[in-house]
């Protein structure tokens, strides 16, 4: 299970933050603990560069990604190399919405394109989609090339 | 410089005008009443609902009426045919969830997009209604999610697919009845298709054994297109060969071939995955393991920080069990120790902590001195917790892991790092006799200079206990005066009771002690001031009649035999007259007394935090209780209390439990009886055992329990003599005697009279491990070597078939009661041979080592090489004979 995606703003504010089977007493939690995480050890990363932990059985993978940084919690078959893959479908899609890492006004201008993008890759914390172009297509409601 | 001040306008400009300044849920909730328009603006109800999407990823809720109100208003959105609002439609009805009353007003829109022509409409139709319907309406769509599972297009039939691993954990019969069409959606040429098909399909079959086997099977010959999907296969096949080692004895291993195949797969999810699985194979061969311990010795070397994050992980986990099995690796690891992800250097210096050998520490210790500086907190813990167990592992090496231990003490650090540290000196000084004044050194000049009141008071506290006993104790009151003169009233107080300690152990330091005890009576604070007046008084350093040596140093060592509770209860029913306060008045039986002493029991060795004081004052407790019984006081030395024995199931009506005391020439037993039911109250309780199957045991004495009210436990006991110094074993059938009384509820009297009745117990039995002390040696070979070789018996037994090596070996050490030691007791998973090193005390205080060495065969027979040293060659006799007999 893809316990949570966040990402936040340099500052640590949030932006977007999707939490799936953790109960609500604990998201705040995760939040802080994600935000000073990132805190701590994003400064001078490059863009896409992935950080790891795990904390027990729980998995985390972040980057940033221009002014955004991005983080992935995951459990079970989400462990760090899925996590990857979908940390790395994530920052493609939002390359490609935004045209270059974004910045945070960018991010917010495109706001509901990415808000589509993360519907189309994680669904209630399963990987669905994980080939950027077909996003580009699906987010349109056009179907994939392929087919 | 210009260029410089233009930029500054831009970031100003994109603040001012980021599209959700002063956002505001109401404003929006308004604004969203332009779905209501006649003419829709398609872009600017877009507009709205990215708004309401940035509300709720803040984390901003709806109320049940505004959820409600914005969910009616999106469903008039239907009308409009722009494709991007649709799909903007979709997802905010996802993200509003609907509740079941009012979901009906979109079921009929979502149904004709789930058959509509567009295929685009059917995914997100399908994805929609899915998250919002309930089973009734579930089994009306069943039909058309059955016909999307095979669509072709392969975004229906994932939409479909994905659905149904989401439905599945609300209305599983229904999902279960896809299993053909998701079988066929296995073979799909889409690569995620059949991703999100085989996890549906292994879901739906996961309780069928022979199914997933079957699934397994089928796909393993086969082709699978996506890596994701190839993961998933792995993880099913490890499961099926973990399911099938079980009951397959044969000894060959299904599927292994396929899992090494994989390990020649182009991409590297699936590579790590199948070497993964391969470590972890329940009894892996070196042969099964190398190839895969070298892909992941490849990945530790890669460029992607996640895959030598993963391939670190999982070298460390099977370095806890196989360290010889990882040495290859060392040198690829040492050169993580740099790594720029903490995360991973952590793991690295942990792994090499585990498999490197006595000869590596001291360059593993310099490597680690530069990687610390740099690293959070709790990965530092992580480095001073695998230090520890790395100094216990080799006690010659003291020396340069306590000097890097004190190093990092002088250090910046939190809390919990500073008592880590703390914890592990002192667990190094207990262990090692050889690191005692080094490690006292160390935390003296820690206190010097420490932030933290516990951690001063604790190292004050174990100061006063170790520092007069070493060979010179003067050393120390430097450090603990500065205290009293530099520290906050807790640990000034503390500090008091520590230079007492001093005093007390130490005659030729006692007159300068009370130099300083008598300068502490000017203290600003009170409870110091009446420490040091306490302690002079005791010591005699005011002049007055000192107590004996020995009362005194009771008084300062000796634990408190007294519950804290009982002396707080004794102390608020204490009414102020003339009579004083009288200690001895407090009741000295522990109350739930099988609940603490099985908490105490659970709970890990650790430093500071918990004293290994702790089991002896239980000892102490006992000791004193028993001697406090006259009929008991002639039996001697009290040897060994057994843990409680439960003599009840959980949730009666009257809860016994035994312990057994053992003495030379007797055995008492005291049973702890608590009475559950509160309109009774038990009185002239007392057990009647019956002996006839422990021949050598005759009943001396019973003492009866006089009253036995509700919720407040009491003691009844009886003792029987045995022949002295021999080990007699034997089993006791128990019965409990009482007469209850009706209690009345309102007035909380008993009635008069009562009647006798019996409630009938579990059996006790005395075993041969009841004789003996568990007691452990730091450096077994040495105290081995140093026992006479002549006093050595050694013999060999069959055990017969075992489940395996670790269940053999824990049975033995349960028969022999003797302590484990330097870990030995932990067999690793795969072992077919192990060695297992105990140690103890036999009644009559004599000394015991027992080495084990046990062999296990491929029919799980388990032979076992017994070879026992002690200090009475009849003891070394008597173990095997309790060996032998068991």
């Amino acid at each position: 299970m893809l316990l949570a995606v966040l990402i936040a703003n340099p500052e640590g504010n949030i932006l977007v933050e999707r939490f799936n089977g953790v109960p609500a007493e604990e998201r705040l939690h995760w939040r802080s603990f994600l935000v000073k995480l990132g805190a701590d050890n994003l400064k001078g990363i490059k863009n896409e560069e992935l950080l790891v932990a795990c904390h027990k059985s729980v998995y985390i993978v972040y980057t940033v990604l221009g002014d955004v940084s991005i983080y992935l919690v995951g459990k079970d078959n989400y462990d760090e190399l899925a996590l990857s893959e979908a940390i790395f479908v994530i920052t493609s899609a939002l390359k490609d919405v935004c045209g270059k890492p974004p910045t945070e006004r960018l991010f917010l201008d495109k706001y509901g394109k990415i808000c589509l993008c993360f519907d189309e890759i994680v669904w209630k914390g399963l990987l669905e989609n994980t080939d950027k172009d077909r996003i580009k297509r699906l987010i349109r409601l056009k179907p994939p090339t392929e087919f | 410089m210009a260029q410089l001040v233009k930029k500054d306008d831009d970031r100003d400009e994109e603040a001012e005008y980021s599209p959700f300044v002063g956002i505001e849920k109401g404003a929006v909730l308004q604004e969203a009443r332009v779905f209501n328009d006649p003419q829709l603006d398609p872009r600017r109800c877009s507009q709205v609902i990215t708004k309401l999407l940035y509300l709720l990823n803040q984390g901003d809720s709806f109320t049940k009426f505004e959820a409600t109100d914005v969910f009616f208003a999106v469903t008039k959105l239907f009308q409009s045919k722009d494709i991007g609002l649709r799909r903007m439609v979709y997802l905010m009805i996802k993200e509003l969830s609907p509740c079941a009353d009012e979901v009906i007003i979109v079921t009929s829109c979502l149904m004709k997009d789930m058959n509509s022509k567009t295929d685009m409409y059917r995914a997100n139709a399908i994805r929609v209604l899915c998250r919002i319907i309930d089973g009734t309406l579930l089994t009306q769509i069943e039909r058309y999610l059955k016909q999307a599972i095979v669509d072709k297009n392969p975004v229906v039939a994932s939409a479909a697919l994905v659905s149904g691993i989401h439905l599945l954990q609300t209305n599983p019969e229904i999902v279960k009845r896809w299993s053909n069409e998701v079988q066929e959606a296995v073979q799909s040429r889409a690569a995620l298709v059949q991703f999100h098909a085989l996890a549906l399909l292994h879901k739906i079959r996961q309780n069928d054994r022979l199914a997933v086997s079957k699934l397994v099977t089928s796909l393993t010959r086969g082709t699978v297109r996506s890596p994701l999907a190839q993961c998933l296969l792995i993880r099913y096949t490890s499961q099926v060969i973990r399911e099938s080692s079980n009951s397959n004895q044969t000894g060959d291993r299904p599927f292994y071939d396929y899992l090494e195949g994989c390990l020649r797969h182009k991409a590297e999810m699936v590579i790590f995955e199948a070497a993964r699985a391969i470590t972890e194979l329940n009894g892996v061969s070196s042969r099964e393991l190398t190839p895969a311990i070298t892909v992941l010795q490849l990945f530790l070397s890669s460029s992607k920080p996640v895959l030598r994050f993963a391939a670190v992980r999982t070298l460390n986990k099977v370095a806890m069990t196989r360290p010889l099995a990882v040495t290859n690796c060392n040198i690829d690891m040492e050169s993580l120790i740099a790594d720029q992800n903490r995360s991973i250097a952590t793991l690295a210096i942990t792994t090499l902590l585990k498999t490197g050998n006595e000869s590596s520490v001291d360059r593993l210790m310099k490597q680690i001195t530069n990687f610390m500086s740099d690293i959070a907190d709790e990965f530092k813990i992580v480095v001073v917790e695998a230090i520890r167990s790395l100094c216990l592992k080799f006690p010659l090496k003291y020396r340069s892991l306590m000097n890097f231990l004190s190093n990092i003490l002088r250090e910046e650090g939190g809390f919990e790092y500073k008592k880590a540290i703390v914890d592990s000196i002192v667990i190094l000084i207990r262990d090692i006799p050889d690191a005692k004044e080094s490690g006292l050194l160390h935390l003296c000049e820690f206190i010097e200079d420490c932030e933290f009141t516990y951690l001063s008071t604790q190292i004050l506290h174990f100061l006063g206990n170790e520092g007069p006993k070493t060979s010179d104790p003067s050393k120390y009151i430097r450090y603990i005066y500065n205290r009293v003169i530099l520290e906050n009233a807790t640990v000034r107080a503390s500090a008091v009771c520590t230079l007492a300690k001093f005093g007390a152990m130490v005659d030729s330091l006692k007159p300068r002690i009370f130099v300083l005890l008598r300068r502490c009576l000017y203290d600003s604070d009170d409870e110091v001031r009446d420490r040091a007046t306490l302690y002079l008084n005791t010591l005699g350093g005011d002049g007055a009649v000192v107590e004996t040596d020995k009362d005194v140093k009771q008084f300062l060592f000796g634990s408190l035999d007294i519950p804290l509770v009982n002396l707080e209860t004794s102390l608020k029913n204490y009414e102020p007259s003339e009579e004083p306060f009288d200690i001895n008045s407090v009741p000295k039986e522990v109350r739930s007394q099988p609940l603490a002493e099985k908490k105490a029991a659970g709970k890990k060795p650790s430093g500071l935090g918990a004293p290994p004081a702790a089991p002896a004052s239980t000892v102490d407790t006992y000791e004193k209780l028993l001697s406090s019984i006259p009929e008991f006081s002639s039996f001697g030395k009290l040897f060994k209390s057994s843990a409680p024995v439960e003599l009840t199931e959980a949730e009666t009506e009257y809860a016994v439990n035994v312990v057994k005391h053992i003495f030379d020439g007797h055995v008492v037993f005291q049973y702890n009886c608590t009475n559950t039911i509160p309109e009774q109250l038990l009185e002239d309780v007392s057990v009647i055992v019956d002996a006839s199957e422990a021949e050598e045991f005759s009943e001396v004495a019973v003492k009866p329990l006089r009253s036995l009210p509700y919720d407040s436990p009491g003691q009844t006991f009886v003792a029987f003599e045995k022949p002295e110094g021999v080990t007699a074993v034997g089993k006791f059938l128990n019965v409990l005697r009482f007469i209850v009384k009706e209690v009345d509820p309102s007035s909380g009297e008993a009635e008069d009279g009562g009647v006798e009745d019996e409630y009938q117990l579990e059996d006790l039995e005395v075993v041969a491990a009841d004789y003996i002390l568990k007691v452990g040696v730091s450096n077994f070979r040495n105290a081995w070597e140093s026992m006479d070789p002549d006093t050595e018996r050694v013999d060999e037994y069959g055990l017969g078939p075992r489940e395996s090596l670790a269940e053999a070996v824990g049975v033995v050490i349960n028969l022999l009661g003797l302590q484990p030691c330097e870990g030995t007791e932990v067999v690793p998973n795969n072992a077919r041979s192990h060695t297992c090193l105990l140690s103890g005390v036999y009644i009559g205080n004599v000394k015991v080592l027992v080495r084990l060495s046990f062999g296990i065969d491929s029919r799980k027979e388990v032979a076992m090489k017994l070879a026992v040293r002690s200090d009475d060659i009849s003891v070394s006799d008597a173990i095997h004979e309790i060996v032998a007999s068991g």
